[in-house]
């Protein structure tokens, strides 16, 4: 009972860490354009593709690259995909929100047609640290310990960031009320520029190491980002405190229903937690009450 | 009925809108003729031999059976066609999805006028377009689907009404649960391996294992201590894992046709897992999965048709094994082996040829009965194995019959091993053995 | 408002001056003696029918009157055409269904649901369980009220206890609603058939003519009965809800009364949906009812065509099949086509938000003149 207890402490931390990752990302784009931005699934999806292509000769024969290298430019490469998402399409329309929503869903959808097109639906493993470690008792690979290690120093990082820099500091205005940030002179479009870059960049870190626990698959975004989804709302819209906090709710939530109640029930009690708390809290943790304009 | 004026739609197939002249006035003209060639559409034409092939092409498998297709057809049309008609492949993505495969399958026969349907993947798209398909009497010459639900709906519960729905492998899961026993007996035999796990896909093709393998392998004197049917979304096997290593099973035997395992295999060579995995993994049948799964599919097992051209189980086998690589050279698509539905829809393409030449007539809808008949009297060598089929008062009717050895062990069960380095080879039943079964290096 | 989105702002009023106008101007002159010429007969649709579904202009009603023979007539030029028409055309008509029911809640008041296919799945799911698990099977008479019964049932379980939130939140629930759905059919797959759901549902027909009427009049009448309630008091309430639901309390009018009017019809509408999906393929799987991209096509469908009319999201389920199933695929294989498909229809959403169809509607209605 005590080893099981361990062990679903352990790996419930390890998946948890991933999860923040991806719902700060969410978050942020929540927060400071009021934009629910579904092609964050997509990014996850394609930080594990790009991995694979630049690490492994089994799409392109000629490239294989050390992954020290290629670790890095997957991350920068799906930050300016983010970005270039921002920039090329949602920036026209995100003063309707269902139409942006819906065009970030289609953009999900078109990227996994392509995954699919391109890649087929055979998964494609590769190895970000190979490995494995036994951490009293419970036996953890190396992948997962460093996902955890590098999603903490990000979300340090990016604390320290948006505590103690100017430029960190404007976003955290930004989402806290864009016409008083407008009124002290923050300039939104680099703001929101900079959000997309920092949410695309975490979204591929987390898709790196998800694909490097199981594989890249067309499909594998979807289940990460419903959960994402959940926590932001159980965390509260916009809230990155409430993001951590809730990912390790819904994580080990999620560990449990596994180990307790089978695979098949994963998920539908994270729903169910989330529909509590939106009739209850319907600003979730720390959220704040959402002004129709 | 007015066939002349399908072949005018049919020929015309590359300038899709347009339509002869003549045609449109006429049908303009008279409503009710327009109305009933809608009625009849789905005769096969006189002009040409066209078999449809339905798969999901974004699978190895679904790209293997329909080169497979395209090859047997280039051969036949090199031989001179069936029946003097030159042979065409028109091909379908079913994809993973019933709605789906049911949209191409009648696109197929209305739009195409089809006179053969072969293919299909996955079992429950089988199951659903079958009544369409039994409807408007195309032969359809199942290639990939192992449910014996395909039969026991259809031919066996109606046979008038189904008869032109055929199987020409694999041999159903109901044999393939009771060939899984013989395999263990060889196991047993040569690893003292007595102790079993029993893992499926929850899905129609798994049923006969879950109700018998467990039951067949107990009868033989082992002990099953883990069963369990994964949702085919599964993308965590760390509990999986867990619980067998509690179990601590000899070899567990997984039946994985939609879940794709890389991450149970990773985990497996990661902890070392003292216990074998056997049974069936289509996506370890693709050639280049060795490598996908970073190599640690070494030592897995699966069965497949054709035991991926590893041994000559008939003098035609290695054959049309050299002859799809080189049809397939430099294709980037396709994989670098038929894959088991590959063999199998390359026999399904040769062996209606044989049928229809037999009968006299490739037009199922003047004398379906006297193709059905030819089919049944067949007794094709096949490149996966001897084929003949189940005649009408038989368990399964209109199903590949399964070959039988001289202890009454099913044989065309082929199974193949993955082996370090990225080797395959067919590890049973023992006549078409290249190499014995190895344990895991960390075993033993 | 940032500086490139002003931008394309001019770019659009460009285009509108210099490309739309004149040429619309010109089509104006062609169109007009035809719209003169059917007056008459837009007068007396009029007289008698424009209290219930709205007045028309003869280009209008010629409009109509044109759309409506060809449906009818589809068995007598479909065979024309290379192509599966007499099957995508049924589908059309079934996910103009499912795409009006959308929009009579979504589109009407405003609140948005990201969830959709939770209703027609109930109704779907509801069919195919009353087949299995009865024996023998209650007959069509039976099982399609009471699957329709039980997604007006759900509608009114998801609708009831959201109506307090709004905005976002109310889609988010519908969101998870759908989520959840799909989540049990894995979960429970004794009972929902997992995965691969149930191939049990008897169709109603293999025969392609008889089939398409069997999607087509449902259709029809269903429109039909949406366009009487939209024209309706109903329909203002609903759309005032929309712009200001506070100045509808104002009025002395409860909205909770008229949402949940809206819920109930939009759900009946699902159901109704649901039900025909269900015995034209005889198939009941997650992938066909449940998974969250049905729900997406259909908003995309409702929105393309455009978002609180009848006809516009009619027009955008059969422009939106048509190009998936018969049209894309002239060019475009497997993944490709969908890839367009996406790709236009976010087009659409960039460069004509209000609809396509909407837009056709009124530009067809300016004709005459005596309109907007």
């Amino acid at each position: 009972m005590l080893d099981s207890l361990l062990s679903i402490l352990i790996t419930g931390a390890m998946i948890s860490a991933l999860y923040a990752l991806i719902a700060i990302g969410f978050t942020m784009i929540f927060g400071v354009g009021g934009v629910l931005n579904l092609a964050h699934g997509a990014l996850i999806m394609a930080g594990a593709y790009v991995f694979v292509i630049l690490n492994r000769d089994v799409i392109w024969e000629s490239v294989a690259l050390p992954r020290l290298l290629v670790f890095p430019l997957a991350v920068g490469a799906i930050g300016l995909a983010s970005y270039g998402l921002y920039a090329g399409l949602v920036r026209y329309i995100e003063d309707d929100p269902v139409i942006t929503f819906l065009a970030t869903v289609v953009v999900a959808t078109m990227t996994t047609e392509i995954a699919l097109g391109i890649f087929g639906d055979q998964p494609y493993a590769y190895t970000v640290v190979r490995g494995q470690a036994s951490i009293a008792g419970t036996s953890v690979s190396y992948n997962d310990l460093a996902g955890f290690a590098l999603s903490w120093i990000a979300i340090g990082l990016l604390w320290y960031y948006i505590t103690q820099t100017d430029g960190g500091r404007s976003i955290l205005a930004a989402s806290m009320s864009e016409r008083g940030a407008q009124l002290t002179g923050v300039d939104l479009h680099s703001v929101r520029t900079r959000t997309w870059l920092i949410a695309g960049g975490l979204a591929g870190l987390a898709g790196i190491f998800l694909g490097g626990d199981q594989a890249a698959t067309p499909l594998m975004w979807l289940n990460p980002l419903a959960l994402a989804f959940i926590i932001v709302v159980i965390g509260g819209i916009g809230s990155i405190k409430g993001s951590i906090v809730a990912a390790y709710l819904i994580g080990y939530t999620e560990t449990l229903t596994v180990s307790m109640l089978g695979q098949s029930f994963r998920g539908i009690l994270s729903l169910v937690i989330l529909l509590v708390v939106l009739f209850l809290l319907p600003q979730g943790l720390y959220g704040r009450e959402y002004v129709h304009e | 009925m007015d066939n002349d004026d399908n072949n005018t739609l049919r020929s015309d197939r590359t300038g899709k809108i347009s339509v002869g002249r003549r045609r449109f006035i006429g049908a303009a003209g008279v409503g009710a003729v327009a109305t009933t060639v809608a009625g009849c559409i789905g005769g096969g034409g006189d002009e040409g031999f066209t078999v449809g092939h339905l798969a999901p092409l974004e699978n190895t498998q679904g790209i293997g059976s329909e080169r497979s297709a395209e090859l047997a057809a280039e051969e036949i049309n090199e031989e001179g066609g069936i029946r003097d008609e030159d042979v065409e492949i028109v091909s379908a993505n079913t994809r993973s999805d019933p709605s789906t495969a049911q949209d191409e399958a009648s696109r197929l026969i209305n739009q195409e006028n089809v006179d053969l349907l072969v293919g299909t993947f996955s079992s429950e798209v089988s199951l659903n377009i079958m009544d369409m398909i039994a409807e408007n009497n195309v032969p359809y010459i199942v290639t990939g689907s192992a449910s014996p639900a395909i039969i026991e709906n259809s031919t066996g519960s109606d046979y008038e009404a189904n008869k032109n729905i055929f199987r020409s492998g694999p041999i159903n899961s109901y044999f393939q649960a009771e060939a899984m026993g013989g395999y263990a007996d060889y196991l047993s035999d040569r690893h003292g391996w007595n102790t079993f796990a029993y893992l499926a896909d929850d899905a129609a093709w798994t049923d006969p294992f879950t109700n018998n393998l467990p039951g067949e392998l107990e009868s033989r004197g082992y002990d099953v201590v883990y069963e369990s049917e994964l949702s085919t979304g599964i993308d965590d096997f760390s509990t999986v894992m867990n619980d067998l290593e509690s179990e601590d099973p000899d070899a567990v035997f997984r039946f994985f046709a939609h879940i794709i395992a890389t991450d149970m295999l990773a985990s497996w060579h990661q902890r070392q897992a003292e216990f074998g995995i056997e049974g069936i993994h289509v996506a370890s049948m693709t050639p280049d999965f060795y490598e996908l799964s970073q190599e640690t599919a070494t030592f897995e097992t699966t069965s497949q048709s054709g035991a991926a051209g590893t041994t000559d189980i008939t003098d035609k086998t290695l054959d049309f094994v050299d002859a799809y690589q080189s049809f397939t050279e430099g294709d980037d698509d396709a994989p670098d082996l038929p894959m088991y539905m590959g063999f199998n829809t390359y026999d399904a393409v040769y062996l209606y040829r044989e049928a229809v030449e037999e009968a006299g007539t490739a037009d199922y809808e003047s004398d379906l009965d006297g193709i059905v008949d030819a089919m049944l009297g067949l007794e094709y060598t096949g490149t996966a194995g001897e084929i003949s089929f189940y005649g009408e008062g038989d368990d399964y009717p209109h199903d590949v019959q399964e070959e039988r050895g001289e202890n009454d062990e099913i044989t065309n069960f082929p199974i193949t091993q993955w082996r370090p380095g990225g080797d395959l080879e067919c590890v049973y039943p023992e006549q078409y053995r290249t190499a014995d079964h190895v344990q895991p290096e960390w075993m033993g | 408002m940032s500086e490139r989105v002003r931008r394309i702002g001019r770019l659009r009023s460009t285009v509108r001056q210099t490309i739309l106008l004149p040429s619309g101007r010109a089509a104006a002159r062609v169109l007009s003696p035809i719209d003169r010429a059917l007056r008459p007969g837009a007068n007396l649709f009029n007289r008698f029918l424009g209290s219930y579904v709205g007045e028309v202009t003869g280009l209008q009603l010629g409009l109509l009157v044109a759309a409506l023979v060809a449906l009818a007539t589809v068995p007598m030029w479909a065979p024309l055409f290379v192509g599966n028409y007499m099957r995508t055309l049924a589908v059309a008509c079934i996910w103009a269904v499912f795409a009006m029911g959308w929009d009579i809640q979504s589109g009407y008041t405003g609140y948005i649901s990201f969830g959709h296919s939770a209703l027609s799945a109930t109704a779907g799911y509801t069919t195919a369980l009353l087949a299995v698990n009865l024996s023998p099977v209650p007959s069509f008479w039976v099982t399609i009220p009471v699957s329709i019964l039980a997604a007006l049932v759900l509608g009114l379980l998801i609708g009831l206890p959201s109506l307090r939130l709004s905005g976002p939140y109310f889609s988010l629930v519908t969101f998870v609603a759908v989520l959840l759905f799909y989540r049990l059919t894995i979960g429970f797959s004794e009972t929902l058939g997992g995965e691969n759901g149930f191939q049990a549902v008897e169709v109603f027909t293999w025969d392609f003519t008889e089939r398409y009427y069997l999607m087509l009049v449902p259709m029809l009448l269903v429109a039909a009965a949406l366009t009487v309630v939209a024209r309706s008091n109903v329909g203002t309430v609903l759309v005032a809800i929309r712009e200001n639901e506070r100045a509808v309390s104002a009025a002395g009018l409860d909205p909770t009364k008229f949402k949940l009017w809206s819920f109930a019809l939009s759900s009946i509408t699902m159901g109704i949906g649901g039900v025909l999906l269900a015995h034209f393929g005889g198939n009941v799987d997650p992938a066909t009812f449940v998974v969250v991209d049905r729900s997406i096509e259909m908003i995309a469908m409702a929105v393309i065509g455009g978002m609180s009319s009848v006809l516009g999201p009619i027009g955008g389920a059969f422009l939106f099949v048509l190009l998936r199933d018969e049209i894309l695929r002239l060019w475009f294989g497997h993944s490709t086509r969908w890839v367009m498909l996406w790709l236009l229809v976010l087009l659409v959403l960039v460069f004509a938000r209000n609809g396509l169809f909407r837009w056709i509607w009124h530009a067809v209605g300016a004709v005459g003149g005596d309109r907007e």
